[in-house]
């Protein structure tokens, strides 16, 4: 075992004396001595090596002792005692120092203040390392709430593993007991550590490992799997990226290839390394070799982390892998931000036909490129927002658009547009503004078209200029709907989906407010804002009283907020405009049988009723709900329930249908009923009736909502009869369910009274045979009432929106006190059946 | 017969290529979509618990339980996240599916879940063994359609997690469309994440999602459905079952060494024709030549990188 003494120099002398109390232990008391000063003090004494011959200079001794004078008379001392041996000074807790001497007797010095105790011990530490190795000062502190005590290692004696000399199988052994026993205390684990990093201990034990394999001595190998592990297990940042370096990383894995837990298994990292290994590609030359490192130390740890320590690391060590990993990361996405690199890379898709020539595997180069762009995007997906945002600004400034334009207009291989699109989906999930405002005022997306995109020619080469969001949109539609790959179509409409949230849009601004931890009180304003849900979203002044401190901000915020949702409405009234006909074109065009193009397959199909059951819900209704009704695509959806698709599309749709009934809108219910586009949903349930499976269950629950909202609404109905009775107030309330409820029981009686048993179904049933009751009393139908409606869906404007808005609210609240009857009593045209 | 194939290669833990899988997948959808929320299934039959991609010691629990050509299987979902065969796991278990659509039963687990597999594990395998997240799609997508419960000749009702307050009658399972992402609350969250405790009443759980249920929700639910047993799955038990309730209630769990360090066994629960409960425990496999859940397959995909 060897004890390291680092170059540190020997200069510490006497104390400054410090006022204490002497005690000695006797028959189990601790008897006061007296009070005096105590000093450390250090004296030297020269003594003449016996055998001259061994060491041509005299060895100078030093000894240190603790000295107390006493304070009446300094000439007499109450305590000389000599740190030797391998006493166990005790620092309990601030201001005492106790201790048993070599001749057995318990010594305690009660400091005056805690100044002097530190002092001491200082002192004793100092002893400890340059005089009196053996000795050690322990501090015990009581534990938490006065329950047992911490011991805690100040200076110690430290065993460190024998590095002289060559190494061998006990040696090995001894560092591994030693490494393990180390780890009990901070302390013991601190020198360790210093140990390990000053004298490159890793590399002596790589070094032994080279031996011990060529000598197939497997115990020795065993034991250095061991050692590593255990080093691994310290835990410590500069061991583990002392390992990945170039000079380490082989031995390591090298070593971490023999596990006593699988003795008879060997793993091959070293080869996996050298020679299957994917290797580190550069597409043009990378010239900052800084980079290159970080790189490849990256990557290193990742292969520990993933494959050659996976089933070792806990979840301490782990953190601490991705902690560096993440760092390493960061580093990298900096460095690129600014080399010149990518830079270059981008370039390459920006070429006239002049340049182009001028490079040879350009395609390779091109394909090659957006894997890297698609791992720096996936990469960069742990980096904070901050950094995110700066790098994803960055890269849409060096032109990434030209790159998607290369991977949708011009490559060829699939996987290419899909690497391509999950990286504009990364981007975009993050912050959509990046595309929409500082996207590609650059771009070439229509002036570089190699190839146009079949079945894209013609129709809109009319049409008014498009904006760069709506042609990465309408890329990205055209590609749904003709390239034929599962995967990317998933991709595309997750691009598409994130890309339609009207939430997006307010995920953060692309602006400087954002420095200043801004975005996310603008979300929380924004979210506040256009939270029609939210019932405690009183008025504007409320809002004022919570950013008071920020008066200037709140008219900018305001400003930035209408100029929003200002942007907003521009976009989502382009995007029906311009893309969705062509999106949805394949839902607006039903395919007559004598089609000569292909029929949309119905894997397309179920994509975009999902789309459209998204658009209707999502986004604000008036938009959406026009541009659904006036093509007429919930005509068409309703046909994809015939059992000519297949049952995954079929249900889809009716899911669809399902979503937009539970959106409670007249203009739906009426628009549905008048065209009985219930039909096909009953026909299928007639299909299923009898089978317990997906499809039955899906219209059930369809079933279930119905007659569930038909009993609110009765409810609701008695509370306005209340009302009614109590205030003289009429008040007008849209019955959308009752009325789906007694439509859907005239149409199907029949098929619904054979499932009756249906609890739901029964509920559907008994709610209209009691209406029926009633009418008889009335003797009025108001089913007829119901299907002449077919009328001004189309004419509603925004007023009617809001109106329709509060009148929702009112509809919401118990309190109908203060009830402006002007609000709602319009000429809506339910009004009109009363 | 391709199915044949891809068993033989799943065995093996070899890579099945993007567009198999997507075949697969989109069989497996049709044939699960036949199959109602809470799936009928006669007895004998061989309950099983968690899996969570220990492929070899799923081989294993075929070994010791009589394997799918002789005998019939339910399982309590939980196939993915956490080992390093899960998508190896599912597939084998979809094609038996396939091969033997009446000899064996998925139900869904929390972690059949797009959200959940995202955090443990299932997708960054996907990740690392395909380099792009498309079979991460289509397995989620099968998710979609895998049936919520099943009942054991009417007499033992099988589910992922527990019960639910929504759900007084396993009729009114029926009602749920199946088809989504598991939702945050409501009865199809409930029955995939609940756990059994002693409580008094419907409690808080502690997962954030679902609820704790006692002895008196189990009583009234066996009660009201005429039910004797429900077999449940879920929660890691050191013994590899765990019996509760005077025996209303079974935690069954098929992962040896969850996590490959919890140093627990595993088990199966066979239910016979008397309705007698026969449990076979068995222990982690242990790696040999190369071979092993713990060994993850130093083959990474052959992937270059470029940072």
């Amino acid at each position: 075992m060897t004890a390291v003494i680092y170059n540190e120099e020997n200069t510490f002398s006497n104390t400054e004396p410090k006022r204490v109390k002497v005690y000695v232990l006797e028959n189990n008391e601790w008897k006061d001595t007296g009070t005096g000063f105590c000093t450390g003090e250090i004296t030297t004494t020269t003594t003449i090596p016996e055998d001259i011959t061994e060491s041509t200079s005299n060895e100078e001794k030093k000894s240190a002792y603790l000295v107390v004078n006493n304070e009446d008379s300094t000439s007499s001392i109450l305590l000389k005692s000599r740190l030797e041996g391998n006493i166990e000074y005790q620092r309990q807790e601030e201001t005492l120092i106790v201790w048993k001497d070599l001749d057995k007797n318990d010594i305690a010095l009660s400091f005056e203040e805690s100044l002097g105790c530190d002092t001491l011990c200082d002192f004793i530490v100092q002893v400890q390392k340059h005089i009196e190795k053996n000795i050690s000062l322990i501090s015990v502190r009581s534990g938490e709430e006065g329950i047992g005590s911490v011991h805690e290692i100040i200076t110690a004696p430290v065993s460190l593993p024998n590095i002289e000399g060559e190494q061998n199988t006990e040696k090995m052994y001894d560092a591994l007991k030693i490494l393990n026993e180390n780890t009990a205390y901070e302390f013991l684990k601190n020198e360790t550590i210093e140990f390990v990093l000053h004298y490159d201990y890793i590399k002596i034990l790589i070094d032994y490992f080279a031996i011990a394999e060529k000598n197939k001595c497997l115990k020795d190998l065993f034991l250095l799997s061991n050692i590593m592990k255990t080093l691994i297990l310290y835990n410590q940042r500069d061991i583990i990226e002392q390992m990945v370096d170039d000079d380490h990383i082989m031995g390591v894995v090298g070593i971490l290839e023999y596990d006593t837990e699988f003795a008879n298994v060997k793993s091959n990292h070293r080869e996996y390394l050298k020679e299957d290994a994917p290797t580190f590609k550069e597409i043009l030359p990378l010239e900052n070799e800084d980079l290159k490192v970080i790189v490849k130390k990256c990557f290193r740890l990742q292969f520990l982390k993933d494959v050659v320590l996976v089933r070792f690391l806990d979840d301490h060590n782990f953190n601490l892998f991705l902690d560096i990993i993440l760092d390493l990361e960061t580093c990298i996405i900096d460095f690129l931000e600014v080399d010149p690199f990518l830079n270059n890379i981008l370039k390459l898709y920006d070429l006239t036909k002049q340049e182009e020539k001028e490079y040879t595997f350009l395609e390779e180069k091109r394909n090659d490129g957006i894997k890297l762009l698609h791992q720096c995007v996936q990469m960069s997906k742990n980096l904070d927002e901050r950094d995110k945002t700066k790098f994803y600004k960055a890269l849409v400034k060096m032109g990434l658009f030209n790159v998607l334009t290369y991977a949708f207009y011009t490559a060829i291989d699939p996987n290419i547009r899909i690497l391509a699109t999950e990286t504009v989906v990364t981007i975009i999930e993050h912050d959509i503004l990046l595309i929409r405002n500082t996207a590609s005022k650059n771009s070439k997306l229509d002036s570089r078209r190699k190839s146009p995109i079949p079945g894209s020619q013609g129709s809109e080469k009319n049409s008014i200029p498009m904006s760069d969001e709506m042609k990465l949109l309408k890329i990205l539609s055209k590609i749904l709907l003709t390239d034929k790959s599962p995967g990317l179509r998933e991709q595309i409409v997750q691009a598409l989906n994130t890309l339609l949230h009207p939430e997006g849009c307010f995920n953060s601004l692309d602006s400087d407010l954002n420095t200043m931890g801004g975005s996310s009180m603008l979300n929380e304003f924004n979210y506040r804002l256009n939270s029609e849900k939210d019932p405690n979203f009183n008025s504007e002044t409320e809002m004022n009283n919570e950013y008071i401190n920020e008066k200037d901000m709140n008219s900018s915020l305001e400003s930035i907020e209408n100029d929003q949702e200002f942007q907003l409405q521009e976009y989502f009234n382009d995007f029906y405009r311009q893309i969705a006909p062509i999106l949805f074109g394949p839902l607006i065009h039903i395919q007559t049988g004598d089609d000569k193009n292909e029929p949309f397959d119905d894997f397309l199909l179920i994509q975009l009723v999902k789309l459209i059951s998204f658009a209707s819900t999502e986004h604000t209704r008036i938009v959406s709900r026009k541009f659904i009704l006036e093509s007429d695509i919930l005509k068409h959806v309703c046909e994809l329930m015939k059992p000519n698709h297949i049952l995954q599309l079929r249900l889809t749709a009716v899911r669809c249908i399902k979503n937009i009934t539970v959106l409670d809108d007249k203009y739906y219910h009426r628009y549905l009923m008048t065209n009985n586009l219930y039909d096909n949903i009953f026909d299928l349930l007639e299909e299923n009736k009898k089978n317990d499976n997906l499809c039955n269950s899906c219209i059930r629950d369809f079933l279930k909502i119905v007659a569930n909202r038909s009993i609110s609404c009765q409810m609701d109905f008695q509370h306005r009869e209340e009302i009614r009775q109590q205030t003289g107030v009429t008040i007008s309330k849209k019955n959308n369910f009752a009325m789906l409820n007694k439509y859907l029981v005239n149409r199907f009686g029949t098929l619904l009274n054979e499932m009756e048993d249906i609890p739901s179904v029964g509920t559907m049933l008994r709610l209209v045979e009691t209406d029926q009751k009633e009418k008889e009393k009335k003797s009025k139908s108001l089913n007829d009432h119901i299907l002449c409606k077919a009328d001004t869906i189309m004419e509603e404007d925004e007023t009617m929106e809001i109106r329709k808005r509060v009148r929702d609210e009112f509809d919401n609240t118990n309190e109908m006190v203060n009830v402006n009857t002007d609000e709602i009593s319009d000429s809506m045209p339910s009004k009109r059946q009363n | 017969m391709q199915i044949d194939r891809t068993i033989s290669l799943l065995k093996q833990g070899k890579h099945i290529t993007e567009d198999a899988v997507y075949a697969l997948c989109l069989k497996s959808q049709e044939l699960l979509m036949t199959e109602a929320n809470v799936t009928h299934v006669d007895t004998p039959v061989t309950i099983c618990g968690d899996i969570h991609g220990q492929l070899h010691d799923l081989l294993t629990l075929f070994d010791k339980s009589g394997g799918v050509e002789k005998t019939r299987y339910v399982f309590l979902g939980d196939f993915v996240d956490r080992g390093f065969y899960s998508l190896e796991s599912f597939l084998l278990l979809i094609c038996y599916k396939l091969k033997y659509p009446d000899r064996i039963t998925l139900i869904r687990g929390n972690h059949e879940t797009r959200q959940i597999t995202k955090v443990y594990g299932f997708y960054d395998e996907i990740m690392r063994k395909y380099g792009n997240s498309n079979v991460w799609r289509y397995c989620c997508e099968v998710f979609d359609y895998l049936s919520l419960g099943a009942i054991i000749n009417n007499n033992i009702f099988c589910v992922h997690g527990g019960l639910s307050p929504d759900v007084n009658t396993i009729e009114e399972i029926r009602a749920i469309d199946r088809k989504q992402e598991v939702p945050h609350e409501g009865a199809m969250c409930d029955l995939l994440w609940s756990d059994p405790d002693d409580v008094e009443k419907w409690s808080l759980s502690p997962r954030g999602a679902g609820f704790v249920f006692g002895q008196n929700e189990v009583n009234q639910f066996l009660h009201t459905n005429k039910v004797e047993l429900i077999a449940r799955a879920h929660q890691l038990v050191m013994e590899g079952y765990k019996e509760m309730f005077d025996g209303g209630l079974v935690t069954v769990w098929s992962a040896p060494n969850y996590c490959y360090r919890c140093g627990n066994v595993a088990a199966v629960l066979r239910i016979e024709d008397d309705l007698q409960r026969n449990y076979t425990i068995f222990d982690a496999v242990q790696p040999q030549d190369g071979v092993g859940n713990a060994i993850i397959p130093t083959k990474k995909s052959q992937m270059d990188y470029f940072l």
